[in-house]
């Protein structure tokens, strides 16, 4: 038997899992591992033809379970989704090594377990990215989400309490992915994509629903969509710095792949355009669209209210991914090309910022942004990493954020869709007012004292920050790159594949170079640099050399203004903030609470006549009907 | 085109919005002193300003950061005048378009932000809040409009919108065709343009003129050139989105101006509103009128 490069690489990453388990204890296990995520990603790169539309490799592994082929082959999608996956392990490993390592082993964190958990994440998610029917994509969906368990519930106490929480919904998106899977078997009689992909050209509507609020709720809970999406940010924030960054850029995004292979691939976007919903002029695929772009703003709304700088980012990671969905849906070549390059974009840069704020904690002990301040002159480098990566997360040019979600904006335009279009860019308004709280609260205004000897991240941890920071710039700068990826993935999936230069996109309702507009751009910053400098030198003051209201102010007054950011608009909108979401979950919580006491109850009565008279009735009710 | 042809280009458009910008201010403070029944400025007073505060003797500056976030917001519209198409000269416009446009324009506001935020003076910081509230307060209805236009020509080329508007004389224009949507536009260019009384970033009363609370020499030179250039590009998008660009350089400017004395006349009228107050106004007001006139488009 010959291996296929498939074979190599889920090898590999099981090698690299045994690595982690049996010498993960050991000097210099994280280095090891780390270069064993590099030596996946080299055989991941061995397969580039799959990025450019090159057909399929399959793996030798198959065998068959009650009738039931299962099956794991990579294409364009999986390759794209597995690129991603493998880039964010490697960094976030690499950046997990030395300083970092020794500091969370210090504070009492069991480095083991952390690289023992992310080595299980990334084979699982290949696994999953690999399914080649419905049976193995449901094996590889569970394997992820307790995976991704194992990595939350790392750090015990408030992690702990997220980490259940997460399971209990990703439980629960198990049950209606399953549910979904019967429905499709008793209606195809197999789970292989061929036979499903017929079944559902002659599916009654009302089961084409089904599936789709099935399909779409439970694996809508993995990447957070409204009203599933209360779990994601505690949950992700609380991991162990390199684990966030990880699971911050691709774990819920596994939910997207779910939803390509088998919402927008199996069931096709014109199916279920067509499942109106009576008495209102939308259908299901608004639907989507409208969860999507509720999940842009709710949840960017709610980063701006944040005080720690990680759960900040991860309601955003919340947010970003309804960018994405609103994409897919939209399903022209502009918006798919849009939504599956920004799951691209939103990698490079989440990683990013969660490794920088980790970074800020590695050096001053805290991530509560109101005990931060001023450390751009002890911090330089992290500073700008920090800021590339909020330009990114803002969809501001230069970086490759902007590239994503214009191609949204065009396509929205496109399909004139008004309201939409204004949800996505009062979401990016958010973003940008929540980005800016960060970055000031963190880096800019007043040094606190305890801070005047803080010194710049470590080097383990620098460089992998400065590549993710080069990432992002580069595929801003070229658009083409990553664009060729996704063009060949919209193939794949089914969409119209988009018209892409090295620049950018090509279109007759207006295009975008990306390299004329940044090039523009760096040189109106070097004519402006040297209207600047050429005048008379100044002198450069003390950071705390200032005044206000009249009097000098010195390092021991703490004047940083950082809490309750924006008042004003707080004053407006602070109302706005129910907390409804909360309320719903506690309700469904009390009602199972409920449901469970009165099934006790029943249970504990042990009324032998009770029971054996509703059976009875049960069973005459079966047999009448 | 030949590419010497295109450098000049690329050249000669943030220079001529340099200069006509210096000429709104002045225009701008000109209006101001007659309301309030004063001469006002000579007509080099900009250019004056300018030179003086860019060879004070005291040159103060809080770091790196502080110099970097002005140099960003020069360079950020003078890199943004080369998307908007001027009579005979188009520049780099084909390869942007509006939305690139509207977000190349936010490059400047934030490395004001960046470089206000390094002095660490609270009420700069204040005021930075303060003004990203008031730019999520009028973007709302400004993208509402642009979106209106845009998907009314068909395209976000600037370029082609300018040449539908032109085809057909006045009857053609975007104010005619869409006057709903220009009204709209017109209040929330207004409010970007952070005059009274939507100037709640500035406002000395309360945070000392917020974002240039430490700012004096070079970068509050820097930030003159930053208005001048704010001003051109704001009132020249208007005059591009609705009043059928410039066939002319004499009916270009004419219309430039025009569009700015409108909200300075008003301007100079008026109490500042609060920043809630604000925010109401700009999603009430402007936004509905805006969305009805979306409506009447697609």
């Amino acid at each position: 038997m010959t291996l296929t490069l498939l074979d190599e690489l889920l090898l590999f990453s099981g090698a690299t899992l045994l690595v982690a388990l049996f010498i993960g204890r050991g000097l210099a296990a994280g280095w090891m591992v780390t270069i064993l995520y590099g030596g996946q990603l080299l055989t991941l790169l061995k397969m580039a033809a799959l990025g450019y539309g090159g057909g399929i490799i399959a793996s030798s592994l198959s065998f068959t379970v009650m009738g039931q082929n299962l099956s794991w082959r990579f294409d364009a999608l999986s390759w794209f989704f597995a690129l991603i996956t493998l880039g964010s392990a490697l960094l976030s490993s690499w950046f997990a090594c030395g300083a970092w390592e020794r500091s969370y082993a210090k504070q009492g964190g069991n480095i083991w377990l952390f690289h023992l958990a992310m080595a299980l994440n990334v084979l699982s998610m290949l696994i999953l990215l690999a399914s080649g029917d419905l049976l193995s994509l449901f094996i590889g969906w569970e394997l992820v989400s307790w995976a991704g368990f194992l990595l939350m519930a790392l750090a015990g106490g408030v992690a702990t309490q997220a980490a259940m929480r997460y399971i209990t919904y990703a439980m629960a998106g198990g049950m209606a992915i399953f549910g979904g899977l019967a429905l499709v078997y008793s209606s195809s009689g197999s789970l292989q994509l061929d036979a499903v992909l017929i079944a559902v050209e002659s599916m009654s509507t009302t089961k084409l629903w089904l599936l789709v609020i099935l399909f779409g709720g439970g694996f809508g809970v993995k990447m957070g969509l409204l009203p599933f999406h209360l779990w994601q940010a505690p949950a992700y924030a609380e991991t162990p710095g390199p684990g966030s960054a990880f699971l911050g850029a691709i774990s819920s995004r596994m939910g997207l792949f779910a939803i390509l292979l088998v919402l927008v691939k199996l069931f096709g976007i014109v199916n279920i355009d067509s499942l109106k919903i009576p008495f209102t002029l939308i259908d299901a695929r608004d639907l989507l669209a409208w969860i999507a772009v509720f999940t842009i703003i709710f949840p960017t709304f709610t980063a701006m209210k944040q005080n720690d700088a990680r759960h900040l980012l991860a309601w955003h990671g919340i947010g970003q991914g309804g960018y994405m969905l609103l994409g897919v849906v939209v399903a022209d070549a502009m918006g798919g090309a849009g939504g599956l390059l920004h799951v691209f974009n939103h990698a490079t840069y989440q990683a990013a910022l969660f490794m920088a704020v980790t970074a800020v904690i590695h050096r001053t002990g805290t991530a509560d942004l109101n005990k931060l301040g001023g450390l751009v002159v002890r911090m330089p480098l992290s500073f700008m990493v920090l800021l590339i990566g909020i330009i990114g997360l803002a969809g501001l040019p230069p970086m490759n954020g902007f590239v994503s979600k214009w191609l949204v904006y065009r396509s929205l335009l496109n399909e004139g869709m008004p309201l939409l279009f204004l949800a996505a860019v009062i979401g990016t308004l958010g973003t940008i007012l929540s980005v800016y709280k960060l970055i000031h609260n963190i880096f800019l205004g007043q040094l606190r004292v305890e801070h005047e000897q803080v010194k710049e991240a470590p080097w383990s941890m620098m460089a992998p920050m400065l590549i993710l920071a080069a990432i992002i710039f580069i595929t801003g700068l070229f658009p083409g790159i990553p664009l060729a990826w996704v063009a060949s993935v919209q193939e794949v999936v089914g969409l119209p594949a988009t018209d892409y230069t090295l620049g950018g996109v090509e279109s007759v309702s207006g295009s975008l170079d990306m390299i004329w507009v940044i090039g523009v751009l760096f040189a109106g910053f070097g004519i402006g640099a040297v209207i600047f400098y050429s005048a008379g030198r100044s002198k450069r003051v003390h950071q705390l050399d200032n005044y206000a209201g009249g009097h000098f102010l010195s390092a021991d007054v703490r004047y940083q203004y950082s809490d309750n950011f924006y008042a004003g608009l707080m004053h407006l909108v602070g109302g706005w903030y129910r907390g409804s979401f909360l309320w719903l979950e506690k309700s469904v919580i009390s009602l199972i609470d409920f449901l469970s006491l009165v099934m006790q109850g029943l249970y504990r009565r042990a009324n032998a006549e009770f029971y054996l008279l509703s059976t009875a009735l049960f069973v005459m009710a079966w047999v009448v009907i | 085109m030949a590419p010497l042809e295109l450098l000049l280009e690329l050249t000669l458009m943030p220079l001529v919005a340099f200069l006509v910008g210096m000429m709104m201010v002045l225009m701008m403070r000109r209006i101001a002193a007659r309301i309030q029944r004063r001469v006002g400025p000579p007509l080099f007073q900009p250019l004056y300003d300018i030179v003086k505060l860019h060879s004070k003797q005291t040159q103060v500056s809080h770091g790196l950061i502080h110099d970097i976030g002005i140099v960003m917001a020069m360079g950020g519209y003078i890199a943004a005048e080369t998307l908007l198409p001027v009579p005979g000269m188009n520049g780099i416009a084909e390869k942007g378009g509006i939305i690139t446009l509207l977000y190349l324009m936010m490059i400047p506001s934030l490395g004001l932000a960046l470089g206000v935020g390094q002095c660490a003076n609270p009420n700069g910081s204040i005021g930075i809040a303060r003004a990203l509230t008031a730019m999520l307060a009028y973007d709302i209805p400004l993208v509402i409009v642009i979106f209106g236009v845009a998907y009314a020509a068909g395209t976000t080329n600037l370029v082609d919108i300018i040449a539908q508007q032109q085809a057909g004389g006045f009857a053609t224009w975007g104010a005619v065709q869409m006057p709903l949507l220009a009204v709209a536009g017109l209040i929330a260019m207004h409010a970007s343009l952070g005059k009274q009384p939507f100037e709640i970033y500035i406002a000395p009363a309360e945070i000392a003129t917020g974002p240039m609370v430490e700012m004096s020499g070079k970068h509050l030179g820097g930030l003159f050139v930053m208005q001048c250039f704010q001003l051109y590009t704001i009132s020249v998008l208007y005059v591009s989105l609705f009043l059928g660009g410039g066939s002319t350089w004499f009916d270009f400017l004419l219309k430039s101006f025009l569009v700015l004395a409108i909200p300075a006349s008003i301007a100079y009228l008026f109490p500042r509103y609060r920043t809630e107050d604000l925010l109401r106004l700009m999603w009430k007001w402007p936004v509905m009128l805006g969305l009805i006139g979306v409506a009447f488009v697609l």
